[in-house]
């Protein structure tokens, strides 16, 4: 760095990535065309009126462009000094929204300032992503390395507690997006495979047996752990042990007269078999085996209690959304109306759609939330297949250009920031576009950049355009150098 | 970190997860937006209410124009579960309203409660006070629907006009142009002109938004048809007639049916006991239908076109024209009688008369031993070779007058009678049967089984001289020129026209000289009559009139049949005279009779105990 704490980049414009702005710019303008066609119905009041959503949407829509101009003045480095107390600011407000929030839909994660409400969650997500970066661009870093790792989960785990007890879930999965992040700073895949497949285990909990679900977790830990360290053989010996052990001590328990699952016995088994697989990790110095020991246990405090929170914790309409996205229930006029409904507003869009404001599924109400988390119904109604195709296109041009972005930059900082970013982008998308076409169960989060709400628009403009100045200052630095 | 090229290979995985979960959702809208279109039905099925206009029901006149059934206007209240106030309503002053119990109301609304989209009837038959009353009260989810239900201001023909309820589902299934809540004709006139009564429903779609308001039209009424009216209806039927005959008959078990000969026209037909037609309209319908089943007398049966009764004496009219026609009779002929007919072991009682007797005075005085050697010569005649034959030829003769089938008039539900075949014969007397054996025959009783009608349109027959037109009940519709072709075609029986006069002479000389009759007689009006009286295993002989006037250029033929009233002449003969006053002279001077008539009771110990 040149320049000692004075920005390197004389004029704003410089070295920015004009592509992802234009991206910005048509999926923003998009968003408003779609609010309105959501919200304004020909025969009312004027159509500039802020009783109307895409009036006030449209006044965010010019804050947060002011708001993206302050964010391009700033010095990049501003940003890599200000991630750590940005994360602690980010955790101080989920726990005040968690005190003094207010509650909206069954989450306390609010702030309402006079007519206007935040989300802080939304900004939390800008400085869980800066801390991030810091973290695993600081130079004796290794994400492979257990205590690392550690490290890294504890940094997420923190806000991920505060967003579950504030009962927003939804919000609180998209961290799990991360792991996009650290797959390309080079975690182990043998480790990103187990941690899908255990997510996957768990929305499926509902539907198997304990039993089979034990099962299933201490099989793929094994295999995961053969494929990391290549050491087949004595795994297999392992596996048959731990299994053969768990029916001695299930034959004996039953000898005994203790009328024990064989639940009881094939977990009682398995620690043991923990214990020895951690001595044996000590003596072979295997480290990476530690790492899959806790995932195991982690797995294993959950494991018992799924069905209690699903019964307990989860919200009669949580639960029922789980069960109905995954077929056990069919309820077409309660939790399944909505994305029955979204799918009949998207599905009757066709190849060309209804045009603009001709969309009746939107325009008298069928589809709920139509605005926010359903807005994609309007862009699947009333703009068509091919309507779809170019939105999505523009968001999969923009999470490609951010991967590009972090790629290009020599900055390790830049480049994990511009992945955290895609990710979240990603994991927004799938699950927003997912649930209204039935492939996602429904979880209230937003789509970046179209659903109405300043707070999300503003929060994603702010995390998009920390990318674009990173990225535009090594870009400035690199022309500097040469 | 890792080397640059394990980078490399890990933003390119990273790239097609990327590209696959955005080509899994492009799979997936593509699916539902471009493959799979059951979504576009269902985004129809959620904008489009499609409203029914109900046609209102083609009206009924009399041959005078008078009405004999109207459309009433009325309405059915719907509901609409999911728009019904969330807070609740009043549902006692409702009930109030609708004057009925709460436990319906409540059931309806919980059977509702399955489809809270769809509209639901709750309530049939709400009058138009009421329905102004539910307007004023507007409560959220609840409408009324425009209908029309049948009234009778002359509240007569019950069985004759039929009554309109809602389709079955055996019908559904059968006709595919109606639907749940269509009204339909059942029974009579209404049945058998359905087709033109019904008019032709309209279609309003409108567009509705969630909350089940409506919007506006679809497409400004691209789609929208408006409801014909059904077409009117002019009935053959006098009213005043029918009025009258239905008065006559109260109390009694039988049928009167009167024709006009010139035409076919049913000028009246009654069916007793009868019904208030209202009786079969509105909530109480149920309720009046299930009386009316358990009512041991029938009054839903329709005993002037189903019922089979044997003819009686009646009957010894067509005897009488077979044997002119078939040579083995000459009017002049006479055969002697004292106190019945006896041939070997078989005998025929017969009432007090002079004797011997020529046809017409045979005719006149109902003599049975008469007819019992005509019926002997007709079946024994050696021309056929055997009875047997003999029974075949007689049956023909027998048919061409209309017995044994249905007339194929315009009305549904008509009975056939009965002429039994010779095969019924050989199986009962397995082969070996005579004349004598079936000479009850030759008096119009034993298998025989005629319907009022068939014995109307045989006075027909004798008062146009050996021809009839198709009964018929319905006389011009709204809109066509004319009816079927075959009500005006002329209906030959297989007896020559110059045989019926000798039995037209007789049949006068009965109700004005010597006969059976002559309580029937009417200044100058020259009434030929029949009576009959007819055996019967439930009791009491039935008492039968067949009749015409006048004489010469007949304009009405009738027949009264009522059940176990005894002679001819004690009862079916008053009533038809009195009818017959009435239509030929627009008036009823007779008081003293209508008095007898209407005072006189009949027992019914079959149909009472």
């Amino acid at each position: 760095m040149i320049n000692n704490g004075r920005t390197n980049r004389i004029n704003i414009f410089d070295g920015v990535d004009f592509k992802t702005v234009f991206l910005y710019i048509a999926l923003t303008i998009v968003g408003v065309l779609c609010i309105t066609s959501a919200s304004f119905n020909a025969g009312e009041e004027e159509f500039f009126s802020f009783a109307h959503n895409h009036t006030k949407q449209l006044m965010w829509l010019g804050v947060a462009w002011v708001v993206a101009f302050v964010v391009m003045m700033l010095d990049s480095r501003y940003f890599h000094m200000l991630s750590y107390p940005a994360y602690l600011g980010g955790i101080l407000l989920l726990v005040a929204v968690l005190l003094f929030g207010r509650e909206v839909n069954g989450a306390k994660a609010w702030f309402q300032f006079g007519s206007i409400r935040v989300q802080p969650v939304e900004f939390a997500k800008i400085a869980i992503a800066l801390a991030v970066a810091r973290m695993m661009s600081g130079y004796s870093f290794a994400i492979n390395r257990p205590s690392n790792l550690f490290r890294l989960g504890a940094m997420l785990l923190l806000p991920l507690s505060i967003i579950v007890l504030q009962n927003d879930t939804g919000s609180g999965i998209v961290l799990g997006s991360f792991l996009f992040v650290f797959y390309r700073e080079g975690l182990n895949k043998w480790l990103c495979i187990p941690i899908l497949l255990v997510a996957l285990l768990f929305i499926v909990s509902f539907l198997v047996t304990p039993t089979a679900m034990l099962i299933s977790l201490i099989v793929i830990f094994t295999l995961s752990e053969i494929m990391m360290n290549r050491l087949w053989r004595s795994r297999v010996v392992a596996l048959a042990a731990v299994f053969l052990g768990s029916m001695v001590l299930h034959w004996l328990l039953r000898l005994c007269g203790v009328g024990w699952e064989y639940y009881v016995s094939l977990m009682i088994s398995s620690f043991v078999g923990v214990a020895v697989a951690a001595v044996y990790a000590f003596r072979a110095n295997l480290r990476n085996i530690f790492v899959l020991l806790a995932l195991y246990l982690a797995s294993m405090i959950f494991l018992p209690t799924t069905e209690h929170i699903f019964n307990n914790i989860l919200k009669p309409h949580q639960q029922n959304r789980i069960l109905v996205f995954l077929g056990a229930i069919e309820d077409l006029r309660g939790q399944g109306y909505n994305v029955h409904q979204s799918k009949i507003a998207i599905g009757s869009g066709g190849l060309f759609g209804k045009g603009f404001m001709q969309g009746t599924q939107i325009k008298y109400n069928f589809v709920p939330e139509k605005h926010t988390d359903f807005i994609f119904c309007t862009v699947g109604e009333e703009w068509g297949f091919l309507g779809a195709l170019v939105v999505l296109g523009l968001m999969c041009a923009l999470i490609l250009r951010l991967m590009k972005m972090g790629e290009r930059s020599g900055e390790p900082f830049t480049r994990v920031y511009c992945y955290c970013v895609a990710s979240i982008l990603l994991f927004h998308t799938l699950v927003n576009v997912g649930m209204t076409i039935g492939l996602m169960p429904v979880m209230g989060i937003p789509l970046p950049f179209i659903s109405y709400g300043g707070s999300s628009l503003i929060a994603f403009t702010i995390m998009l355009f920390i990318a674009i100045n990173l990225d535009a200052s090594t870009r400035t630095e690199i022309g500097h150098r040469i | 970190m890792s080397s640059r090229g394990e980078g490399l290979v890990r933003l390119r995985h990273l790239q097609f997860v990327v590209l696959f979960i955005f080509g899994a959702i492009l799979l997936r809208l593509a699916w539902i937006q471009l493959f799979d279109s059951k979504y576009k039905d269902m985004a129809r099925n959620n904008v489009l209410r499609h409203v029914t206009l109900y046609p209102a029901r083609g009206e009924i006149y009399d041959r005078n124009g008078e009405f004999l059934a109207q459309s009433r206007e009325c309405y059915d209240l719907m509901v609409v579960y999911r728009e019904l106030p969330k807070t609740g309503f009043d549902t006692v002053r409702l009930c109030q309203m609708l004057n009925i119990p709460r436990t319906k109301l409540e059931r309806e609304l919980s059977s509702a409660r399955y489809a809270p989209r769809a509209a639901r009837r709750i309530v049939s038959y709400v009058p138009k006070e009421t329905k102004l009353l539910l307007d004023e009260y507007k409560i959220p989810g609840f409408y009324t629907v425009y209908r029309t239900v049948r009234q009778y201001p002359r509240k007569v023909g019950g069985n004759l006009l039929g009554y309109v309820g809602e389709v079955s589902e055996q019908m559904l299934r059968r006709y595919d142009n109606y639907e749940v809540g269509d009204y339909i004709g059942l029974t009579g006139v209404e049945a058998a002109y359905e087709e033109v009564l019904k008019g032709k429903k309209g279609l309003r779609v409108e567009e509705i938004d969630a909350y089940g308001a409506v919007k506006g039209s679809y497409m400004d009424g691209a789609f929208d048809t408006i409801p014909e009216h059904g077409k009117s209806i002019v009935c053959t039927i006098d009213a005043k007639l029918q009025l009258f005959a239905e008065e006559l008959m109260e109390g009694k078990v039988g049928a009167a049916v009167a024709i006009e000969p010139s035409t076919g026209e049913i000028l009246m037909m009654v069916s007793s006991p009868t019904y208030d037609p209202d009786k079969l309209v509105g909530r109480e319908r149920g309720n009046n239908y299930m009386d009316m089943l358990r009512n041991k007398r029938r009054p839903l049966y329709n005993r002037a076109v189903k019922a089979k009764y044997p003819p009686g004496s009646t009957f010894k009219l067509v005897q009488g024209l077979i044997g002119m026609q078939e040579g083995v009779l000459r009017p002049s002929q006479t055969y002697p009688c004292h106190l019945g007919y006896r041939a070997g072991r078989v005998s025929m009682k017969c009432h007090e008369h002079r004797s011997p007797a020529d046809l017409s005075y045979a005719v006149a005085t109902s003599c049975n031993a008469y007819f019992c050697y005509v019926f002997r010569n007709i079946l024994e005649n050696p021309k056929y070779g055997g009875v047997k034959n003999g029974y075949d030829v007689w049956k023909e003769y027998v048919e061409s007058f209309g017995f044994g089938r249905d007339l194929a008039t315009d009305f549904m539900g008509e009975g056939s009678g009965y002429v039994p075949d010779k095969e019924f014969y050989n199986k009962r007397y397995r082969g070996s049967w005579n004349a004598l054996t079936v000479l009850s025959l030759s008096i119009g009783q034993g298998e025989l089984g005629c319907t009022p009608l068939q014995m109307a349109n045989l006075a027909a027959i004798i008062a146009n001289r050996g021809y009839y037109y198709l009964p018929h009940i319905v006389r011009s519709v709204e809109g066509q020129d004319s009816l079927d072709r075959r009500f005006y075609e002329r209906h030959y029986t297989k007896v020559d026209s110059k045989h019926f006069e000798p039995i037209v002479q007789g049949m006068w000389r009965s109700v004005h000289v010597d006969g059976t009759s002559t309580w029937a007689r009417l200044e100058g009006l020259d009434v030929c009559g029949k009576t009959g009286t007819a055996q019967n295993p439930h009791g009491k002989d039935h008492s039968t009139f067949l009749s015409f006037a006048p004489k010469d250029n007949p304009r009405i033929a009738i027949s009264v049949y009522v059940e176990n009233a005894g002679f001819g002449a004690s009862m079916a003969l008053p009533i038809a005279s009195l009818l017959e006053e009435l239509y030929l002279t627009g008036e009823v001077k007779r008081q003293n009779v209508v008095d007898y008539v209407k005072s006189h009771k009949v027992y019914y110990p079959r149909y009472d105990k």
